[in-house]
């Protein structure tokens, strides 16, 4: 297992952060198993990448099937602390288009804040 | 043991591990499993097959096994052994044989083998459990040489069968009534594997088992734990034990034997008691019924010891039988990618195209297709998620689609729309592909599609040119649009198309060959070879993570 998975919660917002590599496999298991939990009691959720070095096909298609399946569920996942690697796979992907980004932790946890007021 | 089961129609005969003899003798017909060698036939009681006739002789005829197979041995009867009418002094037998002992027509013997080949370990044990064994050999060592035996034979399914065998021979050695065979699951409960009675019918989980003795004995450090009811008062309000009244409970935790290790400065720690448990073997009787208590602990000691050993060598067996199914599985996907990857190119007056693919080790989803139609020459180039089977079949799957609707002359964003809906609509997991579809028309004009797919090369003159126009990978969202994008091309110009495993393909810094490197190559060359050979010595000795796909298409006007 190649990815650690940290959790703790800021201004009433789940903060998920993630250190090593997302790739199709265990460590795409890990991830989804860890935000379906923290989904059945929390509706937001920050993903902090920044200590992401290394994300695969499969564990690209692990966050939109986490993204997807949290706004059905009425739910909202946000991504921060994307490193260049990562933001060039979302361009390429136009995923970029998709996720909600936001350059740090603090603004994504502001974007909540605003949504709920 | 030696008699045979007499059950009711072939439908419900057995486990299908025994070849059969259905017998007929009037209106009555029942089935008898074959499940010793030599089985006998005559008029005398004690045979294995009884024949109430005056024309069968006392000693008529056996039936043995031999080499995989049954053969049946007359023993100089007087009126003669018959095999489909024809007198035999001896004959092997094939499926559907009928055989008649003296008695003509009265009475006979049709033979069934066990599923035409027989390859099931409790056959092999069946077929030699004739072989000559030293007396002094214990049931459970016996078990132990045929598990090797049967190991060598390559088998399937080997630890249920040998699991049945364990119990009836634990069975008998404990002179219990009911036997059970529990092995722990993957989330660490015991799960039911076997259970049997001692006539040897199979059994299933129920109530009357006692499950709080079962977990005692789990947690327990004992090698066997005796539970004799009538003398514990503190089992009373247990469950089972009331209900059934359960007199006697032995079980007996697995555990996975241990390798002896050199013993450290602590000296003889309790490592055998703290040894991984597998699961229990339980055997238990009734009040009614014998006191176990009685049963010597050496047995029970015994017991403990092979069993472990016994399950243990069978669940290797089955891991390897599992290794070498994957290996089997591999196979399946990499001729898969390989039907994939043959591509006819066709041949058209304004254009060349050439496609070259670099498997890795493990088998992924690219593949690359060419279609000509009247509206051009088509090129699709896509990466499915993932590696192995499945993202062979999705690879499998996607090019089919796309290739029907091409020859179909659907507009390009129409195609990866519908894909795109098909992908979502079955909901494939989180699987999907990138994919870019391009095509050349005779005057030059180029329309491609690109889904998530890394931007393809436009080499004009040396001068490369990264369109940036994309859409979303195909097979993620439901609600996806997609739009093609245009581009003149001129004599000489040429595409040049990639997957991902290419730009990122890494060296042993970790570096990824990455896009300037890409267009570096592209720009000052017009083969693939040098592509790849750029490829090759930027990776040095570093293996390829993902499959390398390139390919290019020439506008020659």
């Amino acid at each position: 297992m190649n990815l650690k998975i940290e959790t703790r919660v800021t201004d009433g917002v789940t903060i998920v952060s993630c250190h090593g590599r997302i790739m199709f496999g265990e460590e795409a298991t890990e991830l989804r198993e860890t935000l379906k939990r923290l989904l059945a009691s929390t509706r937001q959720i920050v993903l902090n990448l920044s200590g992401v070095t290394y994300i695969d096909s499969g564990g690209l298609g692990t966050l939109v099937g986490v993204y997807s399946s949290a706004r059905s569920g009425g739910a909202d996942v946000k991504l921060t602390g994307l490193g260049q690697r990562l933001r060039d796979v979302l361009q390429v992907t136009k995923l970029v288009t998709v996720f909600e980004v936001y350059d740090t932790e603090q603004q994504a946890i502001a974007a909540f804040r605003r949504g709920a007021a | 043991m030696a008699f045979p089961t007499i059950t009711g129609p072939i439908s419900e005969a057995g486990s299908g591990i025994f070849p059969i003899l259905v017998f007929v003798q009037g209106n009555d017909q029942r089935t008898i499993n074959l499940d010793h060698s030599p089985f006998s036939v005559g008029r005398k009681v004690d045979k294995d097959l009884v024949i109430a006739d005056p024309r069968v002789s006392r000693d008529h005829a056996l039936i043995v096994s031999e080499n995989g197979q049954f053969c049946v041995i007359d023993q100089s009867s007087k009126h003669g052994t018959f095999v489909n009418g024809e007198r035999v002094q001896r004959k092997t037998l094939e499926r559907n044989d009928r055989l008649e002992f003296g008695v003509r027509d009265v009475a006979y013997v049709i033979f069934h083998p066990h599923h035409a080949s027989s390859n099931s370990a409790r056959d092999f044990l069946s077929q030699i459990s004739g072989i000559h064994i030293s007396t002094e050999t214990t049931d459970l060592e016996k078990l132990t040489l045929f598990l090797e035996a049967a190991r060598k034979l390559n088998t399937i399914g080997v630890l249920d069968e040998i699991l049945v065998t364990l119990l009836d021979a634990t069975l008998n050695l404990t002179r219990a009534e009911r036997g059970y065979v529990f092995l722990k699951a993957e989330d660490g409960k015991l799960r039911l594997a076997a259970g049997r009675n001692s006539k040897g019918e199979p059994l299933l989980d129920d109530k009357t088992i006692s499950h709080s003795i079962l977990e005692d004995a789990r947690k327990s450090n004992s090698e066997f734990v005796i539970t004799d009811t009538s003398q514990s008062l503190d089992l009373a309000g247990r469950h089972s034990i009331v209900a059934y009244d359960l007199r006697t409970v032995i079980c007996i935790p697995l555990r996975k034997p241990q390798v002896q290790t050199t013993r450290d400065a602590q000296g003889a720690s309790p490592l055998e008691m703290s040894a991984e448990v597998m699961g229990a073997l339980y055997v238990d009787s009734r009040f009614a019924s014998r006191d176990l208590s009685s049963v010597s602990n050496d047995i029970l000691r015994a017991i403990a010891h092979e069993a472990a050993s016994l399950v243990e060598n069978a669940r290797l067996v089955q891991a390897e039988e599992a290794a070498r199914r994957y290996q089997q599985e591999l196979a399946i996907a990499a001729s898969i990618q390989q039907r994939l990857m043959t591509v006819t190119i066709p041949e058209v007056p304004f254009a060349r195209l050439n496609g070259r693919n670099l498997s890795c080790k493990e088998i992924g989803g690219d593949f690359y297709d060419a279609v000509n139609t009247e509206d051009g020459l088509t090129v699709v180039l896509a990466d499915v998620s993932g590696k192995g089977v499945s993202a062979a079949l999705l690879a499998s799957t996607l090019q089919g689609m796309i290739f029907s609707q091409l020859t179909a002359r659907m507009p390009l964003p129409e195609i990866v729309a519908a894909v795109n809906r098909f992908f979502t609509h079955k909901h494939i997991g989180e699987k999907y592909a990138t994919v870019i579809i391009a095509r050349i028309r005779s005057d030059g004009e180029l329309e491609y599609v690109n889904c998530g797919h890394v931007p393809p090369l436009l080499v004009c003159n040396h001068e490369v040119i990264r369109p940036s126009h994309g859409n979303l990978p195909v097979g993620l969202l439901a609600d996806a649009t997609y739009e093609s994008d245009h581009y003149n091309m001129h004599p000489g110009d040429r595409l040049v198309l990639v997957t991902d495993g290419v730009t990122e393909a890494e060296n042993a810094r970790g570096d990824f060959f990455d896009n300037e490197r890409l267009e570096a190559v592209a720009a000052k060359s017009g083969t693939l070879e040098d592509i790849f050979s750029a490829v090759a010595n930027f990776c040095g000795g570093t293996p390829l993570s993902d499959d390398c796909t390139v390919v290019e298409l020439l506008y020659t006007g």
